[in-house]
């Protein structure tokens, strides 16, 4: 009995640890994260063009990055790249934002985690995002 | 393996050249540590002009793809003295085409050589470093003399766009002359210039380890720099999200660096006549002149000038700052900022530039400013009397700014205070804000008047405990407004009450009867107030007493008396602004019947 006990304790251990991003809310909203949203969401128009021509795609750390620029012109290649930052910048303050209003600074990493994946689920079908072995077209 | 190859080529050339008309060498494979060939093919043509063709695949031992080769040379009659003219050449590997044409001249212990390319493209796999129609030459002389390889070489980047991240040049123009000396791992550029193309002539000299990355030294100098020309071509593509990669920039700039081991040892910037504006409007600067010198080892005295310019739409004057500056931190005793008609005095300022961060602190006076001319600036109703301001302390630490003490604003025959000021990144795209503010005594009259709100006689107070703005707009507050206490006139228009009223929402109206309400144009009361505790985005409104299912706004007094109630306990922030956009701008539907 004490074994199952103590067996029981460590299943409700892991659990427990396992559950700190779980127990995260991460559709909490305040301000600052209605703020950065509504400036991802006004960038994501002129991004959609380039993550369905592959010319960037998602990482796995729930950022994105610059897959293949080559079918965009050379003197657009640095607004591109300046739209990459700004929504790099954007989703690392999100990320950030998201883990303070849950009270968890720490939790940043995982919340990121948890990010990467929804946004490959999210993700139209025909945009790359970086598995594995590389880059993948969904 | 790749010598004995050449030799055996050679020797055959020697033995049959009048017997033979062609010959063909083919090469299944050849390598050394930094390249790998693989069918090699070298066509010797000996007809009446004769030629040798090579053609070849190459690779880099980390490389997948194979790239091709290929160039065709007039054989010269003195092989080793003659000029080799090659054309046709080609090299092509995925993302990249380059065609070009080769001229070697052979010289004692050395060559001299042109290679011209016409319509070059290349790009590396993410399309970040990336050429379209590339046309130019370059020109090389190399004499080796014991273990130092001599040179002297023109690049003239004649056409062609370069996208090299983050710079993007649309067109050639361009040239770079450079003369210097390779021994072992150490370049020497003894003197090297680089001419861009309407920005200015960059001329350099110095000396640098090519395997360990290493500058050993370096002395570079700009003397004529065009502001206008380099910001967007040079600068802009640098600066990020920082509050400098917008603007329009114009004037002459001197530049200087030197560098020893790889540290900065000293540089000088010098802006002569140059403006600097904002394309957001946030600040801007005309007719700055600069002498900055920084050195490493000595403290020294930088001088910057403006003469007018705008911060946050707020007219700066003439002013001149002075500092001293000792490697990573400056001091200077004042610097006084002309703002309007009065001026922003800093004093005991020091800051220091550490780990990549400003840290800064200083103390600050606003001589009095009028208020019509501020409200001006700021595109505001125009508000009468002066704004001060005297803050003991200003520090700035990693983003935030806090200031300990008071801004005070004489306005509307009144005071308003501002304490407990403190901004995270105020200049950037989501600056925070929080601060106390409390107003006493504020003339009611002056303030209806100046909102075209309504005619209202009284005296008002208001506290906001809490307020925390994002990008200017408050999203957390607890505010309150009330009438101040003390004897004084206390009347309201029938507009200011229809206008009150709908602030309350649609369900609030005047508790009197409406028919009543006509027959007057002004009311007595005897105290108002309202109050909006902000949190997410909502506003729990309340007055200065309750009824069923609601809160007074203002409680009547007197005859003809008037109480206006509210019923809306909860509004959204947004439809809060609406409403008194709707009265100030004239608009509010009257409920009055």
């Amino acid at each position: 009995m004490k074994k199952l006990l103590l067996s029981l304790l460590v299943v409700v251990t892991i659990f427990a640890a396992n559950g700190a991003v779980a127990a995260a809310d991460l559709e909490i909203n305040t301000p600052a994260i209605a703020a950065l949203k509504a400036s991802m969401q006004t960038r994501h128009g002129q991004l959609s063009p380039f993550y369905s021509s592959g010319a960037v795609g998602l990482t796995k750390d729930g950022m994105i990055a610059i897959k293949d620029a080559n079918a965009v012109p050379l003197k657009d290649r640095g607004a591109l790249n300046g739209l990459v930052s700004a929504e790099n910048a954007d989703r690392a303050n999100l990320y950030k934002e998201i883990a303070t209003a849950n009270g968890h600074p720490e939790w940043q990493g995982d919340i990121q985690n948890t990010f990467a994946g929804r946004w490959i689920d999210k993700a139209q079908g025909g945009w790359w995002y970086q598995g594995a072995g590389g880059w993948v077209k969904k | 393996m790749l010598r004995n190859a050449t030799i055996a080529c050679l020797l055959l050339l020697s033995q049959n050249v009048f017997a033979l008309s062609q010959i063909n060498i083919q090469i299944g494979a050849l390598s050394n540590e930094s390249i790998e060939a693989r069918n090699v093919n070298i066509n010797l043509n000996l007809k009446a002009v004769p030629t040798v063709t090579l053609k070849t695949e190459l690779k880099q031992p980390a490389d997948k793809a194979w790239a091709q080769a290929q160039m065709r040379c007039l054989l010269p009659v003195n092989l080793t003295q003659d000029v080799w003219n090659c054309t046709d050449g080609k090299f092509t590997a995925p993302r990249i085409n380059l065609p070009f044409a080769l001229e070697v001249t052979p010289q004692p212990k050395g060559f001299a050589a042109n290679l011209n390319l016409q319509g070059a493209n290349f790009s590396d796999e993410a399309g970040l470093h990336a050429a379209d129609k590339l046309t130019g030459h370059l020109a090389v002389v190399a004499r080796q003399d014991g273990d130092t390889l001599h040179f002297n070489s023109a690049l003239n980047w004649q056409s062609g766009e370069v996208f090299w991240q983050p710079l993007y040049f649309a067109n050639g123009g361009h040239e770079l002359q450079a003369a210097g000396s390779l021994r072992g791992d150490v370049l020497t550029l003894d003197n090297a210039t680089l001419k861009l193309d309407k920005v200015g002539d960059l001329k350099f000299s110095g000396q640098i380890d090519i395997k360990k990355y290493n500058i050993q030294r370096l002395n570079a100098d700009l003397p004529n720099l065009n502001l206008a020309e380099a910001y967007p071509l040079l600068f802009k593509p640098f600066l990020g999200k920082t509050l400098l990669n917008d603007a329009d920039l114009n004037g002459n700039a001197a530049l200087s660096v030197t560098v020893v081991d790889s540290q900065l040892k000293t540089f000088k910037i010098n802006l002569k006549d140059a403006n600097i504006d904002d394309k957001n409007h946030k600040f801007a600067f005309y007719n700055v002149n600069a002498d900055i010198p920084w050195s490493y080892d000595d403290a020294t005295k930088i001088s910057f000038s403006y003469e007018n310019g705008q911060l946050l739409n707020m007219p700066l004057g003439r002013t001149n700052i002075g500092t001293e500056v000792n490697r990573y931190s400056l001091v200077s005793p004042e610097i006084t900022l002309p703002i309007l008609d009065g001026a922003f005095k800093l004093s005991d300022i020091s800051a220091a530039h550490i780990n990549d961060n400003w840290y800064w602190h200083l103390r600050a006076s606003l001589t009095p400013i009028s208020m019509p001319d501020a409200s001006r600036a700021f595109k505001l109703p125009i508000m009468q009397g002066k704004a001060s301001a005297e803050i003991p302390l200003v520090t700035y630490s990693g983003g935030i700014l806090t200031t300990d003490g008071e801004i005070v604003l004489n306005v509307f025959d009144g005071q308003v205070k501002v304490t407990q000021l403190t901004m995270i990144n105020p200049l950037t795209d989501a600056p925070k804000l929080s601060a106390d503010l409390t107003m006493r005594n504020l003339d009611l009259g002056e303030l209806t008047r100046t909102f075209s709100f309504g005619a209202i006689e009284g005296k008002l107070d208001g506290d906001v405990q809490g307020l925390e703005m994002l990008n200017w707009k408050p999203v957390k507050m607890d505010a309150k407004l009330e009438s101040s206490p003390g004897k004084y006139t206390k009347k309201i228009s029938q507009r200011a009450v229809e206008n009150i009223s709908s602030l309350g929402g649609a369900g609030a109206g005047a508790a009197v009867e409406r028919s009543f309400l006509r027959f007057f144009k002004q009311f007595n009361y005897e105290k108002m107030g309202l109050s909006c505790k902000l949190h997410n985005d909502i506003c729990e409104m309340s007055g200065i007493g309750s009824t069923p299912g609601g809160y007074v706004i203002v409680k009547g007094s007197g005859i003809p008396s008037i109480t206006v109630l509210g019923y809306n306990q909860t509004v959204s922030w947004g439809e809060l602004i609406d409403r008194i956009k709707r009265v100030i701008d004239g608009n509010s539907k009257a409920i009055v019947k």
